[in-house]
């Protein structure tokens, strides 16, 4: 997919990604169809799993599936597996461990991945026979949830945006050590405002319900994640439950963590998300974006 | 590919580069020791992979050469350490031994060394202070950014599987110790210039190396490609746990990030963590940030049908600490895990 993201302030940038045609959705065509982030992958622990990957261009991508672990044939790093170019690629893979992951292209990364090439990827558990029927838990023998946000926070920095997708990989310097983000989205949506009230990004739930957040800290500078006074309870990380859940009010992570966490209100309200992206050196806020959890 | 341009480390570091930090040997003993190893303040200059030259400075083996990171100690808990420090520099240094905790006052320093002064320390080393230290020039706040740092390792007293006493175990052990450097830092020391007051990093090592991918001269090199190094690369067959501790000497932050299994994260800046979590990526800390993990060597979980080999790359995931001068994705701070 070759298309572009529009921020609140008007500005747009060009946005690579995978698009899933058997959705639907176009090929990579550079006819722009297509979601930002990519679509999600949502398979069950113990399936086999087969990613088809199609490059109908001269350009090479890969599909890492981020935190899953298979053969190295299977593992999509771009110059050390192979990279995937005018053809198919069929990934296989075993969702052994329930849990939060990405998938992203692993082909010149600091640009692909931040030109967009990233989307969802959850292994729910395997349904527990004794749990009524459309019970979801975060993993087998995890706790049981009702609303689920999943929030891939990312920063965009306009100017890697207007390079070609081989850039710097023959030398020279095209800027990708020197990353200036100016926009902070939240699962593709502007997080100045869009993501205040977007659909599927900010929460809606009643009083009584439990939200499981999947937190992807999927940019490259570190984030802190706040939950609008909210206690959050980290049940999980990188796919892997917690020996103990911790009760946080907010989470530092560095890029490509994912926190599953638990959140059950205790009263009626609207909570406003902030995360904020820290300089690598620094420490300096960059910038925030925020969304919000309304309890009726 | 301009293959020309991939030009890599010049003579200094050649010799020394074996005797870096890495993979440690070690046998518990019943009875204390003193450990003694000199160190000599140098300065030189390495070639990066984009052709460009670098001054560093470091605690060298030897007077003439450059070993960065300065050779790895390992002890244990009793020991006394017999450090002699000689600076063959124009400026005062000195070699700090860092606290277990950020808190901690350091756990040996030389004090200042004047150009062409010797410092010493001999320090015993008490019970309960095994852990994964830094050792640096803290004279300035940016030397031990140029090369002036290493890694000291303790162990738990009579152990030769414990990184603390109790902790998980592992059959062998190594050092990552990560830097970033911005060669106007290192340039303007050089000149005596003034030193910047912001910086961006342009090359991006680990153990003083950077990967150097198929197709680039260096490749498989141990002397010049941290992929190749067999102090850095993580290589043993399922369950041939290795004790990883890592050390960022640098100025930023980074992800570390392993494929094929999930690390067991033990501490964090010197603290033991609560419980272990099992994680693909680690936050890493500026401002001296260290931690220490376990990498399981257990048959990757995702894999279908199921494999015990392969190679797989350790990289962080800060992408811009892959790459070198501005470009070249895959010259950076990366090294590879060999399932044997
Ligand atoms: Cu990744
Ligand atoms: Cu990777």
């Amino acid at each position: 997919m070759n298309g572009s993201m529009r921020f609140d302030d008007g500005n747009s940038v060009a946005i690579w990604g995978f698009t899933d045609t058997a959705a639907g959705q176009g090929q990579m065509d550079g006819m722009g169809g297509g979601s930002f982030p990519s679509p999600a992958i949502r398979v069950t622990e113990g399936q086999i799993v087969h990613t088809a990957l199609t490059v109908p261009m001269m350009f090479m991508h890969t599909i890492h599936h981020h935190g899953i672990e298979p053969s190295w044939q299977n593992d999509g790093v771009g110059h050390i597996s192979w990279d995937v170019t005018g053809g198919t690629y069929t990934y296989q893979w075993k969702a052994a461990h329930a849990g939060t992951y990405f998938y992203h292209c692993h082909v010149n990364t600091p640009l692909h991945a931040e030109m967009g090439m990233y989307g969802a990827l959850i292994i729910d558990p395997k349904p527990n026979p004794n749990d009524p029927p459309g019970t979801k838990r975060a993993f087998a023998g995890g706790p049981i949830y009702d609303v689920e946000a999943i929030w891939a926070c990312d920063e965009i920095d306009p100017a890697l945006h207007t390079l070609q997708w081989a850039a710097g990989t023959c030398g020279g310097d095209v800027g990708l050590n020197n990353f200036h983000p100016k926009y902070f989205i939240i699962t593709g949506v502007d997080g100045a405002n869009s993501a205040l009230t977007a659909p599927g990004i900010a929460v809606n739930m009643t009083l009584g319900q439990t939200l499981l957040v999947r937190y992807i800290c999927a940019g490259f500078f570190p984030q802190k994640i706040t939950f609008g006074g909210l206690t959050a309870t980290i049940v999980s990380s990188d796919g892997r439950p917690l020996p103990s859940a911790v009760n946080v009010t907010s989470i530092e992570a560095a890029s490509a963590e994912r926190y599953d966490c638990i959140i059950k209100p205790t009263k009626t309200g609207t909570y406003t998300v902030n995360i904020q992206f820290l300089h690598w050196i620094t420490g300096a806020v960059l910038g925030t974006a925020k969304t919000r959890i309304n309890v009726s | 590919m301009e293959r020309r341009s991939f030009i890599k480390m010049g003579g200094a570091s050649i010799a020394s580069a074996v005797l870096g930090s890495g993979l440690l040997s070690w046998v518990p003993r019943s009875e204390a020791a003193t450990i003694s190893k000199t160190y000599y303040i140098t300065d030189g200059t390495l070639t990066m992979p984009d052709g460009v030259a670098v001054y560093f400075q470091s605690f060298s083996d030897a007077t003439g050469t450059l070993t960065i990171p300065g050779s790895s100690i390992i002890c244990q808990e009793g020991d006394t350490l017999s450090i002699t420090v000689v600076n063959k520099l124009t400026k005062t240094h000195n070699f700090v031994i860092a606290g277990l905790l950020p808190t901690d006052p350091p756990l040996a320093s030389t004090g200042n060394i004047a150009s062409g002064a010797t410092g010493k320390i001999t320090y015993t080393i008490p019970t309960g202070k095994a852990g994964s230290y830094l050792f640096y020039d803290n004279v300035t706040s940016y030397n031990r950014f140029l090369g002036l740092h290493g890694g000291l390792a303790i162990m738990p007293s009579g152990k030769s599987n414990q990184l603390y006493s109790g902790s998980p175990t592992f059959v062998k052990q190594l050092f990552w110790i990560f830097n970033d450097i911005d060669p106007n830092l290192n340039s303007a020391v050089q000149r005596n210039a003034t030193i910047p007051t912001s910086f961006t990093p342009r090359y991006f090592t680990i153990n003083g190396q950077t990967s150097l991918p198929p197709g680039a001269v260096g490749n498989g090199d141990p002397t010049k490609d941290a992929m190749a190094n067999p102090k850095t690369v993580l290589q043993g067959s399922i369950g041939n746990r290795t004790l990883i501790r890592m050390l960022n000497a640098g100025m930023a932050s980074h992800a570390v990030h392993t494929h094929a299994n999930h690390m067991e994260w033990l501490t964090d800046r010197g603290a033991k963590r609560p419980t272990v979590w099992k994680k693909d990526i680690l936050y890493l800390r500026n401002n001296l940030g260290k931690i220490d993990s376990i990498f399981p060597f257990e048959a990757p979980p995702d894999s279908y049908p199921p494999t015990t080999t392969g190679h797989f790359p350790m990289h962080l995931h800060d992408e811009m600490s892959q790459t070198a001068g501005g470009g070249l994705y895959l010259f950076g701070a990366m090294t590879e895990i060999i399932f044997v």
